[in-house]
């Protein structure tokens, strides 16, 4: 049974691609292994939602106390991240719908659907809020202002559903290369962007997530393909999670109230 | 060195503006950033929502009428990450509050709020995080 085991151990590293290896092998002696043998990426994950870049300014009987908010999770991460794949700094679209991205951008504060309560779907949520790891499944908890989704995502080897309605979040399912977990989603519908910058899609659309850890933070990479509408699959830049004590709580109603006050489209580019 | 107040809130609205899904537009296309105006008045009201919580006051004009006001603010999000809460707001409904925002182009009663002064002296103020410590 021992020799079984070192065999499958063997013959899983061997079937992983190099680079996933090297990733592999340097995080293996640091990184808390959970059921199953994988890296245990469970846990509460810093909030990776934009919010502004303010910061607050409290008064209390004269004293004064300044707090901000860690947007990192959300940007790309500044320094190299072990693992990640190469990436660019945006999609290449085929030439016929450079038009119609740059109109989106363009007009992206009446058009981005985001902007009045919309769901973001995947990948745009960003990384989870909280994993729920099991030996058979991932769970994927989210605070979003357009609700809070989650997601249940097999890695028991079972194939896309074939019944399931197109949907934001997509159809996962996911499994291990190495210590990199690796979500694959695809029916999705298509009124969604996969980024600002009028990053539209059509129902072919299919996204890659992987996530593994480096130290204790949680790196989330993603790679997005629609082969209707762009040249090659886009690879965006790695991102690095924190852990964080404050758990997911229910996210209030959106109600949006200000656009039809707006008296033209300027707009800013936000990441 | 303080900034002119102009230039100040400028940067602060463009670092709302950075914000995804909840400040998507240019504050000037809503909202006269060349003005900063100063509201004393009765909260009635606040809604805690997405994408801005916004709050009501009752100002008394020099005829003697009534204006209600709207001030839409920060995400809630936000707010709870800065230590805001809901109840902070709310336990100050019925009281005399301090605005200071910018009025909306339109002309409508209705604002963007960047500091709040509640009766007991307690002030709350979205401010540039860059030129925090020259303030």
């Amino acid at each position: 049974m021992r020799h079984a085991l070192v065999l499958l151990t063997a013959a899983t590293l061997l079937a992983i691609p190099a680079p996933a290896q090297q990733n592999a092998t340097s995080a293996a002696a640091t990184v808390p292994h959970a059921i199953g043998g994988h890296p245990d990426l469970s846990g509460i994950w810093q909030y990776s939602i934009d919010l502004p870049g303010v910061a607050l300014k409290k008064q209390v009987n004269g004293s004064v106390e300044i707090k901000k908010v860690d947007l990192s999770g959300r940007r790309p991460a500044k320094t190299p991240v072990p693992g990640a794949l190469p990436f660019t700094a945006a999609p290449s679209y085929k030439p016929e719908f450079q038009a119609k991205v740059k109109y989106l951008f363009d007009n992206e504060a009446k058009l981005d659907k985001v902007f009045f309560c919309g769901k973001p779907g995947v990948p745009r949520i960003g990384s989870p809020r909280q994993i729920i790891q099991l030996p058979n499944e991932m769970i994927f908890l989210y605070e979003d202002m357009s609700g809070d989704p989650y997601r249940v995502i097999p890695t028991d080897g079972r194939a896309h559903r074939v019944d399931a309605e197109p949907s934001y979040y997509g159809d996962s399912i996911g499994r291990w290369e190495g210590d990199t977990l690796v979500v694959e989603s695809i029916n999705f519908v298509d009124d969604t962007w996969f980024g600002e910058g009028g990053y539209f899609h059509t129902t072919a659309m299919r996204v890659t997530e992987r996530l593994w850890k480096v130290g204790d933070n949680l790196a989330y990479q993603v790679t997005v393909d629609d082969p209707n509408v762009l040249t090659e699959p886009w690879t965006e830049a790695p991102r690095l999670v924190k852990p964080s004590d404050d758990g997911p709580q229910e996210s209030p109603a959106c109600i949006e109230d200000d656009s039809k006050r707006m008296l033209n489209l300027d707009h800013h580019g936000q990441r | 060195m303080r900034r002119p107040i102009f230039g100040a809130l400028m940067a602060v609205w463009m670092l709302l503006a950075a914000g995804s899904g909840w400040a998507h537009h240019s504050p000037s296309s809503i909202f006269d950033m060349s003005k900063k105006i100063t509201l004393t008045g009765t909260l009635t009201q606040v809604e805690w929502v997405n994408p801005h919580i916004a709050v009501y006051i009752d100002t008394k004009k020099a005829d003697g009428g009534v204006e209600n006001w709207k001030f839409e603010s920060a995400p809630p999000s936000w707010l709870r990450r800065v230590g805001v809460t809901s109840g902070q707001f709310k336990n100050a409904v019925g009281q005399m509050v301090t605005v200071e925002g910018n009025r909306a182009k339109d002309g409508s009663l209705y604002g963007f709020l960047q500091k709040i002064t509640f009766a007991d002296g307690t002030s709350l103020e979205m401010v540039n995080p860059n030129a925090v410590d020259s303030r």
